[in-house]
């Protein structure tokens, strides 16, 4: 079972330019697309991930996958991919787009490739202008106090929120918990 | 000078002999010294996994330009560490409501007395705090409340506890991080402005908005907790303080106070006399708990 929870926000800028896929069936995937610093057609772009993934091709291996976005997106183009797979999570990442994962009381970066999980543990994939603008400590703190993804991102849309106004870019981001 | 051709042959006999084993002795006593500084130096750094990781607590309690002592401040027995860890709590009388003192005051005793607490029972610990803040409502009804800012350290891993809008502060690294979110309207405000996908500028203007939604002496309160522990690492700094701390050192500004060399007494020290200095003519009472954990053979 998985439960999740997204959160996208304009933040204050003209428009959206990043992107938030989710799948569940055959396997759960996340996938966040971060198009800020694309200089032409960023909303192309991020329509052009969301239609490769809901594709065929979107079942394809993470590195067969990535080799698809290679080839069709720009360049500047940033993304995140998560799958779940048996007992934990595969991943591969272009560029600031990441996912930091609470295990055991402390929080690190979520290395490309697979990472097994434990029942408790915790990940948020989000750009980093997300992350830009917290700290690893309030993540952490945050997951720990939690009892909920969503309960999670409100209490970090909050840190966000006395350090900006959320007036600060898109702000896009998914918090996930594995039960078992 | 000294003339020693006075003396007779066996006194200068006596007194070179007495040189020579002297000299022998302070070579000796050198070489050992230098060799246990070496051999525990390498040993500390082969194990520093291994040693444990200890907290060196501090306080400070002062009462600003108020009239009264509205906070509160407690911390269990150091010679129990080991056995039950470490509980340090902050409490605050809530400012406008009658006997903040005396509220304050009985949270903190209530506290002691229920010491100790199960590390690993974090529900039945908030329900402790949950029925010290009942017994209050049936005293006062709302006309008297406080804050409460707990936390509890057992080897390397910390829970925590809140009610209301004190501080629990972690400095990592030369930054601090608020560890609990404050129990106030802000925090709804923001929900609802974000989830319709607007800015949070409003939420900051309202001057009532940093009324609390929870505190100790509501009835069936909510308290914040970890449902997990956080662990602690080497020179982590833990500060459990009443909001007149960081009304006057903010949190951004509140790890240019410190030494990363400093001691819990040092720090505590140091920012003491860091709001001290901002010379606040309101300023309120402030008192913090400092805990600073380091490495330890014992």
């Amino acid at each position: 079972m998985i439960e999740y929870y997204t959160f996208k926000h304009r933040g204050y800028s003209l428009e959206y330019r990043d992107e938030v896929f989710l799948r569940l069936v055959p396997s759960i995937t996340v996938a966040l697309f971060d198009g800020n610093k694309l200089e032409s057609a960023p909303k192309s772009q991020s329509l052009l991930f969301s239609e490769i993934l809901s594709s065929e091709e979107g079942r394809k291996n993470l590195t067969d996958l990535n080799d698809i976005f290679e080839e069709c997106l720009d360049e500047k183009s940033e993304y995140f991919i998560l799958r779940v797979v048996n007992n934990g999570i595969e991943c591969i990442r272009k560029g600031g787009v990441c996912a930091k994962i609470v295990s055991k009381g402390q929080i690190t970066l979520l290395p490309n490739g697979f990472y097994c999980l434990d029942s408790d543990d915790r990940v948020i994939c989000a750009t980093d202008n997300f992350f830009k603008h917290i700290s690893e400590e309030g993540i952490l703190a945050d997951a720990l106090v939690a009892d909920s993804c969503s309960e999670w991102m409100n209490m970090m849309v909050r840190r966000i929120s006395d350090q900006t106004q959320l007036k600060c870019g898109n702000l896009s981001a998914v918090t996930l918990k594995l039960c078992k | 000078m000294y003339d020693f051709s006075l003396l007779p042959d066996d006194s200068l006999l006596a007194l070179f002999i007495a040189l020579v084993l002297f000299s022998v002795a302070f070579v000796s006593f050198s070489i050992v010294a230098v060799y246990t500084l070496i051999k525990t130096t390498i040993y500390s750094k082969k194990h520093k996994d291994k040693l444990r990781l200890i907290c060196d607590v501090a306080y400070f309690h002062e009462r600003g330009k108020r009239e009264n002592q509205e906070d509160s401040v407690y911390i269990s027995p150091m010679d129990k560490a080991e056995e039950n860890g470490i509980i340090a709590a902050c409490s605050d009388g809530m400012g406008g409501l009658l006997n903040g003192e005396v509220v304050s005051k009985y949270v903190t005793d209530s506290l002691s007395e229920g010491f100790p607490y199960k590390f690993d029972d974090q529900e039945e610990n908030s329900k402790i705090i949950c029925d010290i803040s009942n017994k209050i409502y049936e005293q006062y009804h709302l006309s008297a409340g406080a804050t409460l800012v707990m936390v509890h350290i057992f080897d390397e891993y910390m829970n925590f506890y809140s009610l209301g809008d004190s501080n629990i502060i972690l400095i990592r690294n030369n930054r601090a991080t608020l560890l609990n979110y404050k129990q106030n309207y802000i925090t709804l405000m923001i929900k609802k402005y974000a989830e319709g996908g607007i800015d949070t500028t409003d939420a900051y203007k309202d001057g009532r908005s940093k009324g609390l939604i929870d505190f100790v002496g509501n009835l069936n309160c909510n308290v914040l907790k970890t449902s997990r522990p956080l662990r602690l690492l080497e020179n982590d700094i833990v500060i459990v303080s009443s909001d007149g701390v960081t009304d006057s050192v903010p949190l951004n500004r509140l790890a240019n106070h410190i030494h990363p060399d400093q001691n819990a007494t040092g720090i505590a020290r140091a920012i003491k006399y860091g709001v001290k200095a901002r010379k606040n003519p309101r300023q309120d009472n402030y008192s913090a708990v400092v805990i600073k954990m380091k490495r330890s053979y014992v």
